[in-house]
């Protein structure tokens, strides 16, 4: 258990190096590198040599590195002169959308996976099976940026009866339930091409499972003694695919969610953290670029954690392994 | 381990599928580019449907939509190889030689593996493209440098378990060397895992590189789907969306899934305990 933790500090560790010595290792002033070059141009020299001493440039390279560190501590990920505003603020008011859009499709594509793929374990080798697998592989083929433009282009552009983009309509003045109507409406497309691209994961992984417990003698014993098929494949056979389904999403988990988020967001201009660093990078406010990466490595690696810590615990064998 | 992989996926519908699919996206990435037209040669033809003169009609600055597509076949391909060749021989070198030197050695290059596999590595690829703003070649060095540990782990188990095999042993009662083990025992009998490795590396590349183009990183001047798409989405007011979107979409995902199936079938033929899932 405790290894486990330590990866995570490593990773964590590596990371936080990485944006520390990046815009300071990089060719020419690292002023230039830390806010971009279009925000100094339009500097003051007095806010410049101002910037300059609150990062302790003129000090060894070691000793900045634990100013950052106490900074990080305290919450300061650095200011945006972009929208004048601290990081941390502005990353805290994307990060909502962001959790509601991967929440809510994790949710739907794995239940949608393990009911299909048990479905698919249990016809295994018959034609609804066949279509089926190969359906799911096809759709773990398309990049997640691709599904979203091709539903935004069915649903918003082509017949119009989807909102092209945002999490909500701006100056609406809407509130209590026609709100949450229109947030829902502007969550369907993102959300539906989400789900569909975390669901051949869990599909995958139930059916195989479905298929090796199908092999098992209690699933004999089960039909021997004349249970429905419905009670054997979802009771018997069903409830025992869960915990693999579980464990092996582990590792990596959350590097798979962020990614066909971040993604996502962007065709869809969904306020979350994808738009924002999308966002970021059009505008050069590499502060905010940063910050934003941070936070989204942090919370990764945090989801990361409580799967591989949630899965020791569900099947111990995977602890005792090494 | 000794597996005819050619002949074991002569039998696969799906392998047999990707391969061909693959097969035909690296002949149009070798041959189309020397027959059609400059990509990059601007003209005062904006924005056009497609016509006997432009198979695809034309983008904003007047450039020839088709002829884009077939030389973005060309960096596709290029990643999905270079990556592919470069984080699978990083993966190999860690992975075997961690296995062989064990000890202390392979403590810490495993230790270095694990923390690799909890980051988010595109995020991380995101912050370094951004400051570096690689070309093609940096890019497939960055991607490979990011993606190489799940194959060292899997390399490091096959090299541990092939070490106590019997020929192995065998071998070494004859007098042979460590060297002479590992290239000659070792290695071949990692190359279908290598192979595999090879496909999915080269899968996760072609999505890494489409994927930061889109969302803006790449060098402007080189033509990648992933661009194409990214500025095309800028217009999809317009009907151009048909002739200069969904393309460079669609053969991008075309060439990730032929690898997909690629892989999955050749995992299968390797994992006997999955051929009769």
């Amino acid at each position: 258990m405790k290894v486990n933790i330590i990866n995570y500090a490593i990773a964590f560790f590596i990371i936080l190096l990485l944006s520390f010595l990046l815009p300071r290792l990089m060719p020419g002033d690292p002023l230039t590198a830390i806010y971009g070059e279009e925000t100094l141009l339009s500097m003051t020299q007095e806010l410049k040599s101002q910037l300059a001493d609150s990062f302790d440039l003129d000090k060894p390279l070691w000793k900045q590195f634990f100013i950052y560190l106490y900074n990080l501590a305290r919450g300061d990920i650095g200011y945006s002169y972009y929208h004048n505003a601290p990081v941390l603020r502005v990353v805290i008011s994307y990060l909502p959308w962001t959790l509601l859009l991967m929440g809510t499709a994790l949710i739907l594509s794995t239940i949608l996976g393990v009911i299909t793929g048990i479905e698919s374990g249990w016809r295994r080798g018959k034609t609804f099976d066949k279509a089926l697998l190969v359906g799911m592989m096809s759709l773990s083929g398309f990049p997640s940026f691709f599904i979203g433009i091709t539903f935004l282009l069915t649903f918003s552009v082509t017949l119009g009866i989807l909102p092209l983009q945002g999490a909500k309509t701006a100056y609406s003045g809407l509130s209590g339930f026609p709100l949450l109507l229109d947030v829902l409406k502007h969550l369907i497309l993102p959300l539906a091409s989400l789900t569909l691209v975390f669901i051949s994961g869990s599909f995958l992984l139930t059916r195989n499972t479905m298929v090796t417990i199908l092999g098992e003698p209690f699933i004999l014993t089960a039909k021997a003694k004349g249970l429905r098929d419905r009670q054997v494949r979802y009771k018997h056979a069903g409830k025992n695919c869960m915990l693999p389904v579980v464990t092996q999403t582990g590792i990596g988990f959350g590097t798979r969610l962020i990614t066909g988020a971040l993604f996502v967001e962007v065709v869809f201009s969904y306020p979350g953290m994808g738009t924002l660093t999308y966002n970021s990078l059009l505008m050069r406010d590499y502060p905010v670029l940063q910050g934003s990466l941070l936070i989204i490595t942090i919370f990764v690696l945090g989801i990361n954690l409580a799967v591989d810590l949630l899965y020791r615990k569900l099947d111990p064998r995977v602890g005792n392994a090494r | 381990m000794h597996v005819r992989l050619l002949k074991e996926l002569r039998k696969d519908t799906f392998g047999k599928l990707g391969l061909a699919l693959i097969a035909v996206f690296a002949i149009s990435a070798l041959i189309f580019p020397l027959i059609f037209r400059d990509p990059r040669s601007h003209s005062q033809v904006i924005l056009k449907p497609p016509s006997s003169d432009h198979l695809l009609g034309t983008n904003d600055v007047g450039q020839d939509v088709w002829s884009r597509l077939v030389h973005g076949t060309r960096t596709s391909v290029l990643v999905a190889i270079g990556v592919g060749f470069l984080s699978t021989l990083i993966s190999t070198l860690a992975g075997v030689s961690a296995g062989i030197i064990g000890g202390v050695y392979d403590k810490v290059v495993m230790r270095l593996v694990d923390a690799l596999l909890v980051v988010p590595t595109i995020i991380i690829l995101i912050l370094v493209a951004s400051y570096v703003n690689p070309g093609i070649w940096v890019l497939i060095l960055l991607i490979s440098l990011l993606n190489w540990q799940g194959g060292a782990r899997i390399i490091r188990s096959q090299t541990l378990s092939l070490k106590e095999r019997m020929h192995i042993s065998a071998a070494r009662t004859f007098g042979a060397g460590k060297w002479y083990i590992i290239f000659r025992h070792i290695i071949p009998d990692l190359i279908p895992i290598l192979i595999v490795s090879f496909i999915h590396r080269a899968r996760m590349a072609v999505f890494m590189e489409a994927g930061l183009a889109f969302i803006g990183i790449a060098d402007p001047l080189m033509i990648s789907w992933g661009m194409m798409i990214h500025h095309a989405l800028k217009f999809y007011f317009l009907p151009v969306w048909k002739w200069w979107l969904l393309p460079p979409g669609i053969a991008l995902s075309l060439l990730i899934i032929s690898f997909v199936l690629l892989g999955y079938s050749l995992e299968r033929i390797i994992e006997p305990r999955l051929l009769n899932a």
